[in-house]
């Protein structure tokens, strides 16, 4: 095994990997400590939710959709139904949309703040820094959990959209205490910003590292944070707005360098903009029903007219798409998912040759896959 | 031939109380993080986790010695005696209170900090015995990690030299007699280089931010990766000795070794509470920094942290040879 | 904009310096605000009233009869197909006659509480499942009546949540259901009729 500098070595990042962000593996080509080629490999976590949407009805799936980015599960969810909706042409009343509005920003919200947890354990180390980074974030991102909770029953994986609206509403008190949540993160997100934005070390381990140039971005089929770090501003919530989404005024951020940074800047103004869409959600929800069908009552109770129908949701990597095509009865003819992290990954061999070792774990971290997502 | 007997005695003495530290100080650690973390550290073997070190060493003792099939023997199992040794012979020189001490030399911290760069050689016979890519790229980083950093740290440790006029560790501590004249408050120059001293122990120990030879994340153990059971536990207490090891040279330099208010029997005491003092801010430290890439961290060296010291040591030495008309003693 | 370490010596001082500074003073601060670890178990989180927790059959308040009428909806609904349930004729009712339930293979989506028409399946407000031997997971009809008599159940039942989901017959400005979902609104009681899309 020579050392010279000119000699090739290949490494494994292989699936087990404190800091693949799941089960992924990069063959990775180093020529002493420079990464000249990745060689990507996924599927490690395929478990068939394509197929499995074919044997399930539009009832049942739902509860099943959150598994795919099991860190951001409302937005999956919220794809899913939506397909099925625009197919079937059915109207959302809107308390719902509301509903389905402030569950989707807290879920950015608790999914930046893994994001955050993990790429800071990714770049500081399990011991040092890093995990103290981490469990501040966890912390955080507990209290949302526990909003979660309290309106759904569970912490992770919730079900808590349906066809025709949500299975869920709110209960008396969780105005209040969402309120009170939302204001100790933002307090506590000037803390995260002051503890890394100032520090040196941070800024030298994530400035000009991976860059994203403009017309690669544009290029390669990348979304969300990744591409509004690049100088596109493209948000679905604003290029196609859903769910009552143009009720609310809030700023998409975007940047223009296109490094770690840059992105770690947009997330970072994402969570601030998500609070301010959950305040204005709450301040302006209306009264009414929160579906507009009648509570699941039995497993084929939804049956979707033929057609076919892409939705696309903003979600917290990027844009989660789902494609249906229904034929008339309470199960999909064919669903596909558009994982927001699975075509992110694909920028991996543009960006990481010509950084370090260590600088591919800080690029894994800003593109922030969750492969459930990517394998599904 | 009793002082033979007697500094056997000693040493056998000091070199148990190490391994009891050393045991202790990781529970220390794990508090002192998990608090700066929200959170309790260990806390149900034994009464708020005090017999938690126990209960590791006892684990590792049971663990079974896995040797990779291709791994290179002799430099293998070596290794992990090769980087204790320097960790431990480094306490020899440290003096504990006025004429306590194992051998108090009068090159004391010259043999120090050369001896404690000697461990270098332990991390890459355990990365290279290894046999295994990701412990080979650890230990290259590691060794010019610790190479750039001796140097600023020689330097920073020869500024209390400058200012006493003796290597020998007991001058160092005599001349620090009382709080006033603690190294540490010396204007301007004292703090400078406590602070350069601080900076250049975390990466000569590969303490985060400097801790590219672990890097938990990417390398998974750095060179320790191949190791298991009480060779594992022999490197950890390496590393631990010598964190304990600096911290005490630290207190001594800086801090006034046994300098403290009471008897002169406490002295010992005030010197540990004083090494704790330094372990905290060490591990505070530690617990509070993302790491930095190696080519950073190797600039950092080369073109901040060696220039400063430099120039810190020469400003030293004209501040201390000027009054005196240009001698030093 | 980027920056590298080492590029310019005073500025990089400062910079180290004041970053050291910032980040240090944040961990002291957090050294002083108080664990947020629960000492599970001596204490136990207190659990919200939707908590999904484990299941139970239950048993009718009044009369004391079981209450489910092996109907078998939530075999049919339940995604991972967890649920067996085999039906009892008799003749004022039905029973289940074989109900098991494969609680490690659950996925705790609520979707078979939710169309129990008898609120005869309902969650309990408790997570304790930890066993050694997955055989216990296995949950037969007795070890369900059990588990409901042994926790506090949580507040969703089928009724229940269908009701909270389903819209009211009248029109919405009647209806004040602003944040209370207990309120059942009269006319809006489990619909008879099937109001659903055409099937075509």
């Amino acid at each position: 095994m020579g050392y010279g500098g000119a000699e090739r070595i290949t490494m494994n990042m292989g699936p087990q990997h404190p800091s693949s962000h799941g089960v992924f593996r990069a063959i990775l080509t180093l020529e002493g400590e420079t990464v000249v080629a990745v060689d990507a490999v996924i599927g490690y976590l395929h478990r068939c939710h394509e197929k499995l949407a074919e044997t399930l009805t539009y009832t049942q799936y739902p509860s099943i959709a959150s598994k795919t980015d099991y860190v951001a599960a409302m937005t999956s969810e919220l794809a899913y139904v939506r397909a099925a909706e625009m197919i079937g042409k059915i109207d959302v009343p809107k308390r719902a949309q509301y509903l389905r509005v402030i569950a989707a920003e807290l879920q950015r919200i608790a999914s930046h703040c893994l994001w955050l947890g993990t790429w800071c354990l990714d770049m500081g180390g399990a011991l040092g820094g890093g995990a103290t980074v981490f469990l501040y974030c966890i912390r955080e991102r507990e209290d949302v959990l526990d909003l979660f909770e309290a309106l759904t029953g569970a912490r992770l994986l919730y079900g808590l959209h349906q066809v025709g609206g949500v299975r869920y509403d709110i209960p008396a008190d969780w105005a209040g205490k969402c309120r009170a949540t939302v204001d100790k993160i933002e307090g506590r997100i000037s803390e995260f910003e002051e503890m890394l934005e100032s520090n040196a070390f941070f800024l030298a381990r994530t400035q000009g590292v991976g860059t994203v140039s403009r017309e690669l971005a544009q290029e390669v089929g990348i979304s969300g944070p990744l591409v509004r770090g690049s100088g596109v501003s493209y948000d679905i919530r604003r290029a196609e707005p859903y769910s009552s989404y143009e009720d609310f005024d809030f700023k998409v951020p975007v940047e223009r360098e296109g490094d770690c940074f840059a992105r770690y800047r947009v997330r970072m103004v994402e969570f601030r903009q998500s609070i301010k869409i959950v305040r204005q959600a709450l301040d302006g929800l209306p009264v009414g029903p929160i579906s507009s069908r009648p509570g699941v009552k039995s497993v084929g109770q939804v049956r979707i007219p033929k057609g076919e129908a892409y939705a696309r949701v903003e979600g917290a990597r990027g844009e989660v798409g789902c494609y249906l095509i229904a034929d008339g009865s309470a199960k999909p003819y064919r669903m596909k998912w558009r994982g927001a992290s699975f075509s992110n990954l694909s920028i991996l061999p543009h960006i990481i040759p010509g950084h370090k070792v260590a600088d591919v774990v800080a690029i894994m971290g800003s593109v922030d896959p969750v492969f459930g997502e990517v394998d599904r | 031939m009793l002082s033979a007997i007697s500094s056997f005695v000693v040493g056998f003495i000091v070199l148990n109380a190490i391994i009891g530290m050393v045991t202790y100080v990781t529970l220390l650690e794990r508090k002192f993080a998990a608090r700066m973390q929200s959170r309790i550290g260990p806390y149900r073997v034994g009464p708020h986790g005090l017999l938690q070190p126990i209960a590791d060493a006892l684990k590792l003792m049971m663990k079974e010695d896995v040797v990779p099939r291709l791994a290179d023997k002799t430099v293998y199992n070596l290794a992990p005696i090769v980087f204790l040794v320097p960790c431990m012979l480094i306490f020899a020189t440290l003096p504990f209170a006025p004429g306590l001490g194992v051998a108090d030399l009068n090159i004391g911290i010259l043999f120090f900090l050369a001896v404690s760069a000697m461990e270098i050689v332990g991390l890459f016979m355990g990365g290279w015995g290894s046999n295994n890519k990701y412990a080979l790229l650890s230990v290259m980083r590691a060794v010019n990690q610790i190479i750039s950093y001796d140097l600023p740290f020689v330097f920073a440790a020869m500024v209390p030299v400058l200012l006493t006029g003796s290597l020998k560790l007991s001058d160092i501590a005599a001349a620090q007699p009382d709080l006033l004249h603690w190294f540490v408050f010396y204007p301007v120059i004292g703090q400078l280089a406590f602070i350069a001293y601080i900076v250049a122990t975390l990466a000569a120990e590969n303490r985060v931010p400097f801790d590219i030879l672990e890097a938990e994340s990417e390398l998974i153990a750095g060179f320790r990766v191949e190791y298991s059971g009480m060779k594992f536990a022999l490197i950890q207490l390496g590393e631990y000795a010598h964190v304990i090891a600096t911290s005490f040279l630290g207190a001594l330099l800086f801090l006034g070794a046994w300098g403290g208010p009471g008897p002169a029997w406490l002295g010992p005491l005030w010197f540990l509470l004083k090494a704790m003092a330094v372990f905290l801010l060490l591990t505070w430290i530690r617990w509070s920094f993302v790491r930095i890439r190696v080519d950073q961290i190797l600039a950092v060296s080369w073109k901040l942290l060696l220039p400063a010291t430099l120039i810190l040591l020469m400003v030293t030495a004209v501040v201390v040879a000027w009054p005196r008309g240009g001698a030093v003693v | 904009m980027s920056r590298q370490l080492g590029e310019s010596f005073w500025k990089d001082l400062g910079d180290l310096v004041g970053a050291v500074r910032r980040a240090m003073w944040i961990t002291f601060l957090n050294f002083f605000r108080k664990p947020v670890t629960v000492h599970y178990p001596e204490v136990k989180r207190v659990y919200p009233d939707r908590f999904r927790g484990v299941l139970a059959l239950t048993y009718d308040k009044e009369t004391g009869e079981e209450n489910c009428i092996g109907c078998r909806l939530c075999e049919y609904i339940c995604p991972p197909q967890v649920i067996k349930v085999e039906m009892l004729k008799a003749e004022k009712r039905n029973y289940a006659k074989v109900f098991t339930l494969e609680l490690y293979a659950c996925e705790f989506c609520e979707l078979c509480v939710q169309v129990c028409p008898t609120d005869a399946i309902i969650m309990m407000k408790s997570f304790d499942l930890a066993t050694s031997d997955r055989r216990e997971l296995l949950l037969d009809k007795d070890r369900l009546h059990t588990i409901g008599l042994q926790f506090e159940p949580s507040w969703a039942t089928g009724n229940g949540l269908r009701d909270m989901q389903t819209p009211p017959k009248a029109a919405p400005a009647e209806h004040a259901r602003a944040e209370a979902p207990a309120a059942k609104a009269p006319a809006a009681k489990a619909p008879a009729t099937n109001t659903e899309a055409p099937a075509e």
